[in-house]
């Protein structure tokens, strides 16, 4: 299944990805309806910037899923064939476990809707929407196959400088 | 093809069923609980006393997990002790079950003190499960005052359950502040703030000698003398490991029952987890009895794994936990509360405190109030027991990231980044 990889050698951090995201999030879908909503919405994507590098991160639906075993309500599900972790907000109380242990600090709390502000990859659209978003292609869907062979491809197009 | 059984049917007791069955479909399974509902999110009995979550969305794991995993799941049986002898257990009605593999996932009891006059009366309870919370709904729809004894994490959140329902509460606490398991002095205060603004009276350094009342409790005493009138108390003293049907047996105990890094107890195809466990503590460098549903979940799943022929490590566990108090959210993990040079920022009119704390060039506790964005790295650090000296003077700094703690840590197991 896939998933979003980020090409740090190109992002600008000019955060297109989190206003496509927090729009995507808002009730109206719209950016400039969604500036006005009353619950503002928050994009699941935050691209920090370190030693002059900027990386964009959102949940990464581990293979792990440390958040599925701390989650005391049951919200929060493994899907096994689609590789996804699955948020039923409804049964989500706000306890903030899944926060406390996520490994890439890529869960924050909304404390507005107690409950946790975590990507879904857009589950009601076909594909993320972050990755129409960013101007320079910086953030790609991929199987993990695919991934593996760009990341080889790059390393020894690197070597053969 | 083996024959297991389970005792206890909660956090421990579900993963342990998942991770066998995640590699062995044939063993025969049996689980055992003394309480008479399929597992539930024990954890959400304070938002079942409030009102906001309704008993059916308790479920942890409903009928049909027990029927796809072909689980025999005896409910309102007590196991009264184990005999390892003959590798079997004797439940109180004198029915025997034998096993191959037994797993100990029995959990833990709400702490009563016996010697307190009257705590026997009917309106005192224990705050632990479904039953109690039922009769506590029962008793606070009649009531109009209620004490909580004690000012731990169980405590306050029946307080704050009782508070929705419009109860009148007072905390009752004998120590000179609340939630000194997960909280140090200055989040203390905070959460004292919190709590009065609310309307949930603390009382702290006040202890009640008696409960009184003539079958029915009718009132508290205080050491002071003065008396609460009050038809409901909630005791949350803290708890302790149910082990006393291993009496009998020659399983090592400490407050828990000891396991190695299997989850195996001293005796042979005996595996102990969840609450009732005694683990390493990555923190404090010794076995503890971190009672906290993660670890469970995690003792549960390597407990199974491994009666079910794998060969898993479980790297220790950290006493770490994670609440929300009016809208006022905590994260801490590991050791806080130390005397140990630490990296704090306080800023009391937002509620805002964020303290890590450091033993050489490792991070061991961390302590978040108000904003706990980025505890996961924290936890994450922790863990690795990672060299931090090289990002220190960035780890109070909101913009702390993955990005910047990548090099630090060893464990890489999602590809992210070009």
């Amino acid at each position: 299944m896939k998933k979003l990889y980020y090409d740090v050698s190109k992002c600008l951090a000019c955060k297109s990805c989190e206003i496509a995201c927090a729009t995507g999030k808002s009730a109206s879908k719209d950016l400039f309806k969604a500036v006005g909503e009353e619950i503002k919405p928050r994009s699941c994507v935050i691209v920090k910037t370190t030693q002059g590098k900027n990386f964009p991160i959102a949940c990464r639906h581990c293979k792990t899923h440390p958040c599925v075993d701390a989650c005391i309500a049951k919200a929060l599900t493994y899907d096994e064939n689609k590789k996804r972790v699955i948020h039923d907000k409804d049964r989500c109380i706000g306890c903030w476990m899944c926060v406390m242990v996520c490994p890439y600090g890529a869960i924050r709390d909304n404390k507005k809707l107690k409950i946790p502000i975590r990507c879904d990859l857009c589950a009601d659209v076909d594909e993320p929407r972050c990755i129409k978003a960013c101007p320079v292609g910086a953030i790609m869907y991929l199987e993990e196959e695919e991934y593996d062979k760009i990341l080889a491809d790059k390393k020894s197009s690197k070597k053969s400088l | 093809m083996k024959n297991i059984v389970i005792i206890g049917n909660s956090a421990a007791g579900v993963a342990a069923i998942e991770g066998i069955r995640s590699r062995d479909r044939e063993s025969k399974i049996t689980v055992i609980s003394d309480e008479a509902y399929l597992a539930y999110c024990r954890c959400l009995i304070s938002n079942y006393l409030s009102g906001t979550v309704a008993e059916k969305d308790l479920t942890y794991r409903d009928a049909k997990f027990y029927k796809d995993n072909n689980v025999e799941l005896l409910l309102e049986k007590k196991v009264e002790r184990v005999d390892s002898k003959k590798k079997r257990i004797i439940l109180e009605d004198k029915s025997q079950i034998s096993y191959d593999s037994l797993i100990i996932a029995t959990g833990s009891s709400p702490k009563i003190p016996k010697e307190l006059k009257g705590v026997t009366k009917r309106g005192v309870f224990g705050f632990r499960t479904i039953k109690d919370t039922k009769e506590i709904i029962t008793i606070a729809s009649i009531s109009h005052t209620s004490c909580v004894l004690g000012g731990g994490l169980i405590g306050l959140k029946a307080a704050y359950g009782l508070n929705k329902r419009k109860l009148d509460v007072k905390v009752i606490v004998k120590s000179g502040r609340i939630l000194s398991q997960i909280a140090d002095k200055t989040a203390s205060e905070l959460f004292l703030n919190c709590f009065q603004k609310n309307g949930i009276e603390v009382m702290l350094n006040t202890d009640i000698s008696e409960i009184i009342g003539n079958g029915d409790l009718r009132a508290v005493k205080l050491d002071s003398g003065k008396a609460i009138g009050c038809s409901l108390v909630i005791v949350g003293k803290g708890v302790a490991p149910n082990i006393k049907l291993i009496s009998e047996t020659d399983i090592k105990t400490d407050k828990g029952i000891l396991v190695d890094e299997s989850m195996r107890t001293s005796v042979n195809d005996i595996y102990a987890a969840g609450d009732v466990a005694e683990t390493f503590d990555l923190t404090a460098d010794k076995y503890e009895n971190n009672a906290l549903w993660p670890c469970a979940v995690e003792q549960g799943r390597i407990a199974g794994l491994n009666i079910a022929g794998e060969n898993i490590k479980y790297t220790g566990s950290l006493g770490m936990n994670s609440v929300d108090f009016f809208g006022l959210p905590l994260v801490s993990m590991g050791a806080f509360d130390t005397e140990l040079e630490a990296a704090s920022s306080l800023d009391r009119e937002k509620n805002l405190y964020k303290k890590l704390v450091l033993k050489g060039s490792r991070l061991i506790g961390a302590l978040l109030v108000g904003d706990i964005r980025n505890s996961g790295l924290y936890l994450r650090l922790i863990k690795e027991k990672a060299d931090i000296s090289k990002i220190k003077d960035d780890l109070l700094d909101a913009n702390l990231s993955y990005a910047k703690i990548a090099e630090l840590i060893k464990k890489k197991e999602e590809k992210i980044y070009l």
